[in-house]
């Protein structure tokens, strides 16, 4: 193919092998010990290996044979231990797999004095345990080629390893012992607490996820108030014991979950029941409560932009399906972005907010519909950012829009249409991928305790219709306003003033 | 020996027998909440705090002296070589020649619901001249921008609808557009692909219009450091050759290219036998070689072929640096790069092993100080970095092969030595553990990337670009299995030993040693 450069790199070859042939001359004990292509022809400089250019194929190569073009998908497949720890996994054609254990556990179940530990936990993730050191840890995860990670949220914690399907055994036995067995050393504690607290120095650069932080602590009262990243006033109060506690009470057998995706379900038992039937099973921690309530929160910070979200309950949560895809088409139909972004088509450019907001406004920056859905509840709403001298204006238009998305006749079909496409297609293409499949497994069984399959959820999109549309929107402006800003804050209307903007039709 | 034989002997009789540990293991778990509060032994009453502090760290000691073996049956920290046959099965791979060149690639997983098809293309940045440089990225911009049949409007809506995905991108060889679809949609996007690549309008206000955007782009990319460093280093590394150019080229172009250029550019490099169709997912071959047949027929059979091009003006390193102090910027960045090799040459699979071993670091990684990379160890256990990361880029005759950090101006002197001295160690010590846990990251990562059908349509269009075919994973893994430690010592002295280096660098630099001293540090005077 690459003849001319070939033989041109050919030429260069020559004379780097005369080159390593002086140089040689002088090293030739350590060459003698390793060289595995002969050592004549090493010390000449030519290859030691006879591999053909990549170009070309390589000889003596035995090739598997290919895989038909369909291979029945698998079904997700069920166990529950006796102790209440539930094992599920589907198989799939790729030829890696990913494993993750999610546990029912989040920041809601922290109380004062642990504040912040679930933030803690996710940097003690994959630490010393009470079997192997974190060196060990490292280097077994490195020795197979794996990814770790750990992710906390407010009501779900997941653990999740992703290799090639040839380490399953090492991959579960890996993934158990640390989040079953953490040792919590002391100075590995303190080392992460550092890194903790660099971590909430460094949040003010991210004012979008301070805001959404904002809205929880602002707009419920109970348990969703708790913050996920803590202050440190809170940090400074954690060591490992609170830590040890916060396990020993949190993670237990019917609170977790053992997800898999592209691994053989009686292969997984075999591995993961010897580790996980000892799990002492005491009855799941009652979920505590959490009420909306609605309020305000701004932060001054220098920055000559205002971020700001307007915000209300989405009744219902995951738990009410309905509810919960029809807010998710909502999103999708309101959709923004900001006003200078990359891609192409399909960022949702012809979502409302996108076509009647970022269009028409140059002084906006940012204009997106939100949603972030937990069992019960969930809130909704805008999230923008803009020059400061323009908040009042911009805030009026957040108005207008989540009125008029309440308002009959506003929405038309083929923006709804639009959106449950999008929506339909989002799911579709997020679960090609194995991670988000293994995660969508693990994080179905704590909330539904059951997967439930992908064509139920396109169906209940498909249900949408206007009127489900419009009622939704209604009942959300209905509640309470949680509002929250960033930045410069001077120009930011005062909380009644926008209040009294829904309710006075 | 003996001694170890009885250390061996006397840990063995302290280990309890599984059934023992396992009583002692759910005793330790569930009281370790008391044990801080009330110690199984209680200190003497006239035990000073931190007499119970050290209490409370040798109880704690004690949960980890008897580990349990039923969680230490498969790991080992200790890298083997396993034998991956069994799960290296994928459907096939057809490649189809079209009379004019064109090439359809596809991978059918007819399971799937979704599919990703797309174009690639042998050309970019590196096929301009100074006066043109940009073109390329510019073309990208505008094929987006209306057809004969589809307005832009018309066009954004269609994929909207859809709710598809329509991309593009290019680099300095490739230039890619892609959309990815659900299965009943592949026919409309190939149509729309078709559409925007031989019937693209080009409007002079629309041209006008994009050139804002682009110099606005090009503002958000001189905001990514590392872009810019990377820019540099080929700049410098590259000068006086194509592969110097950027991608986005000087504003000057960009407010001077016309509709000409565009149209240029395409009728002489968007040519058949320099493009890939890909498809992957919902996909049969047969019906995208007959729909490509079809709507594929506009494209120009210019014979010229890249090689040729190539040949022409090649891309020649050069031994170099630039720096650019700025006290400002907290933090200063550099790269530092050997000439590597092209992607077909059999030295580069030995180059992605040791762009491996020299590995990446991050402050916030969860490896720490322990990860295996020596290069890493060092940045770690001394802190003289903020990030570190070692890079292998192939072009069609060249490449570069380096490190890239970010540190504090006050380490930049240890960083550079450390990243030198494990560069040219390449040469001279690598161990047989090392290259075998480097193999191993490198396999499970390339193919650990292929999560999706956009990643393996762009898998297949790449490789059929650049090798000419699609090197199927039980060939990709031979060859990685074929690098030993030797072979890496080999390849070191031809690629580092007594090389050339580049250098970029960027921020408060003042630190940072001198281009002689770097280049003294490609070989070692001392065995």
């Amino acid at each position: 193919m690459y003849r001319t450069t070939a033989s041109r790199l050919r030429a260069l070859k020559g004379c780097a092998g005369n080159r390593v042939l002086t140089r040689f001359a002088s090293s030739s004990a350590v060459a003698t010990s390793s060289s595995s292509g002969g050592f004549f022809s090493w010390l000449t400089g030519e290859r030691s290996s006879s591999l053909s250019p990549l170009d070309f194929p390589l000889k003596g190569v035995t090739l598997p044979p290919p895989l038909p073009d369909y291979v029945e998908p698998g079904k997700t497949k069920i166990t529950t231990l006796p102790n209440g720890v539930k094992i599920a996994s589907e198989t799939s054609v790729n030829p890696a797999a990913s494993i993750g254990l999610y546990v029912d556990c989040g920041s809601i179940y922290e109380t004062p004095v642990s504040f912040g530990t679930t933030h803690l936990l996710e940097r003690m993730a994959f630490k010393s345990t009470t079997n192997r050191s974190h060196l060990r840890i490292v280097r077994e995860v490195e020795a197979i080629g794996g990814n770790v990670t750990a992710s906390a949220s407010r009501e779900q914690m997941g653990y999740t390893y992703d290799a090639l399907k040839t380490y399953v055994p090492e991959m579960v036995e890996l993934l158990i012992d640390c989040v079953r067995n953490p040792a919590f050393l002391d100075w590995e504690v303190n080392e992460q607490l550092q890194k903790v607290k660099a971590e909430i120095g460094e949040a003010s650069n991210n004012p979008q996820a301070l805001l959404l932080e904002a809205l929880h602590s602002a707009g419920y009262s109970g348990a969703l108030a708790n913050p996920l990243l803590a202050p440190e006033s809170a940090i400074n109060r954690l060591n490992s014991t609170i830590l040890e506690e916060f396990v020993a009470e949190n993670y237990t057998a019917p609170q977790m979950v053992l997800a898999a995706s592209g691994v053989e379900h009686e292969k997984l038992l075999k591995i993961a029941e010897p580790l996980l039937f000892d799990l002492p099973s005491v009855p799941r921690t009652e979920q505590p409560k959490s009420v909306y309530v609605g309020g305000d929160y701004r932060c001054q910070a220098d920055s000559g932009v205002t971020h700001f979200a307007l915000a209300f309950e989405a009744p219902g949560g995951w738990l009410k399906e309905k509810e919960a895809m029809t807010l998710t088409v909502l999103q999708m139909l309101m959709g923004g972005g900001g006003s200078f972004s990359a891609g192409g088509p399909g960022k949702g450019m012809y979502s409302r907010l996108y076509l009647r907001v970022l269009n028409e406004y140059p002084q906006i920056q940012s204009f997106s519909a939100f949603n972030s859905i937990y069992n019960n509840t969930g809130i909704f709403g805008i999230q923008a950012t803009t020059s400061s001298d323009f908040v009042s204006k911009a805030i009026d238009i957040a108005v207008k829009e989540l009125i008029a998305a309440a308002t009959p006749g506003e929405v038309d079909q083929v923006q709804l249409d639009r959106a449950k496409q999008s929506t339909k297609s989002a799911i579709l293409m997020n679960l090609e991928s194995r991670m988000v499949a293994s995660e969508d497994i693990g994080r179905q069984i704590l909330t539904y305790g059951e997967r439930k399959p992908v064509d139920h959820f396109l169906k209940a999109v498909d249900e949408v219709t206007l009127k489900d549309v419009t009622s939704i929107s209604q009942k959300l402006i209905s509640s309470p306003l949680t509002m929250a800003s960033y930045g410069d804050v001077i120009y930011v209307p005062s909380y009644d003033t926008v209040s009294s903007k829904f309710h006075s039709q | 020996m003996a001694i170890r034989h009885l250390l061996t002997l006397a840990r063995r009789s302290q280990k309890p027998s599984p059934a023992l540990t396992q009583a002692i293991r759910s005793l330790s778990t569930a009281p370790a909440v008391a044990t801080s509060s009330s110690p199984p032994s209680p200190p003497p009453p006239n035990a000073m705090v931190y007499d119970r502090f050290a209490e409370a760290v040798k109880n704690k000691l004690k949960q980890l002296e008897n580990p349990d073996p039923r969680f230490l049956k498969y790991n080992s920290p200790h890298p083997t070589l396993t034998d991956h046959t069994s799960i290296l099965t994928s459907p096939l791979t057809r490649v189809t020649t079209l009379p004019s060149g064109l090439r359809v690639a596809t991978e059918s997983d007819l399971a799937a619901k979704t599919a990703t098809v797309g174009v690639w293309i042998d050309a970019g940045s590196r096929f301009e001249t100074d006066e043109t440089n940009g073109t390329a990225h510019f073309l990208e911009h505008m094929i987006f921008k209306g057809t004969e049949r589809r307005t832009a409007r018309e066009l954004e809506e269609e994929i909207e609808n859809m709710g598809g995905h329509l991309n593009a991108y290019t680099s300095r060889e490739q230039t890619t557009y892609y959309a990815k679809v659900m299965d009943k949609d592949v026919t409309r996007a190939l149509d729309i692909l078709a559409d925007i690549l031989q019937n693209s309008k080009f409007d002079e206000n629309r041209i006008t219009r994009e050139r804002d955007v682009i110099l606005r782009e090009m503002e958000e990319v001189e905001g990514q450091t590392e872009e810019v460093i990377f820019d540099h280093l080929h700049a410098t590394a590259f000068q006086y050759t194509p592969l110097g150019r950027t991608i986005l080229g000087p504003a000057q172009n960009i407010k001077t290219i016309t509709k000409n250029h565009l149209r240029d550019y395409i009728s002489k490099h968007y040519t058949a036998p320099r493009m890939v169709i890909a498809a992957s997912g919902a996909v049969k071959h047969e019906d995208i070689v007959e729909q490509v047949k079809k709507l594929f027929s506009k494209l120009s059979t210019d014979p010229t072929t890249t090689s040729q091009l190539v040949a022409k003006e090649p891309a020649i390193f050069t031994g170099s640096e630039v720096r650019i102090i700025d006290d400002d910027i907290p933090l200063a960045q550099f790269a530092v790069a050997f000439n590597g090799a092209s992607w077909t040459d059999p030295d580069s699979i030995a180059l992605m092993v040791m762009q491996t071993l020299l590995g990446s670091w991050n402050k916030n990684a969860g490896g720490g100080k322990h990860v295996g990379s020596e290069l890493a160890q060092r940045v770690g256990i001394n802190e003289i970095a903020e990030s570190m990361m070692a890079f292998n880029t192939n072009y069609k005759d060249t490449g570069l092969f380096g490190v890239y950090a970010v540190a504090k101006p006050d380490c930049l002197d240890d960083l550079a030595w450390a990243i030198m001295y494990e560069i040219s160690k390449l040469c001279y010590r690598v161990s047989e553990a090392d290259v075998t846990r480097a193999r191993n990251q490198l396999k499970s990562s390339l193919l650990l990337h292929i999560d999706g059908t956009s990643p393996v349509a762009e898998d297949i269009g790449r490789q059929l670009l650049t090798y000419g075919r699609r090197i199927p994973f039980a060939e990709l893994f031979a060859r990685i299995d074929a690098v030993d430690a030797s072979t890496v010592k080999r390849v070191a002295n031809r690629f580092i030993f007594d090389r050339d280096v580049a250098i970029a660098a960027m921020g408060p630099v003042q630190g940072l040693p001198d281009y002689n001293w770097f280049r003294r540090r490609t070989y070692w005077l001392r065995y």
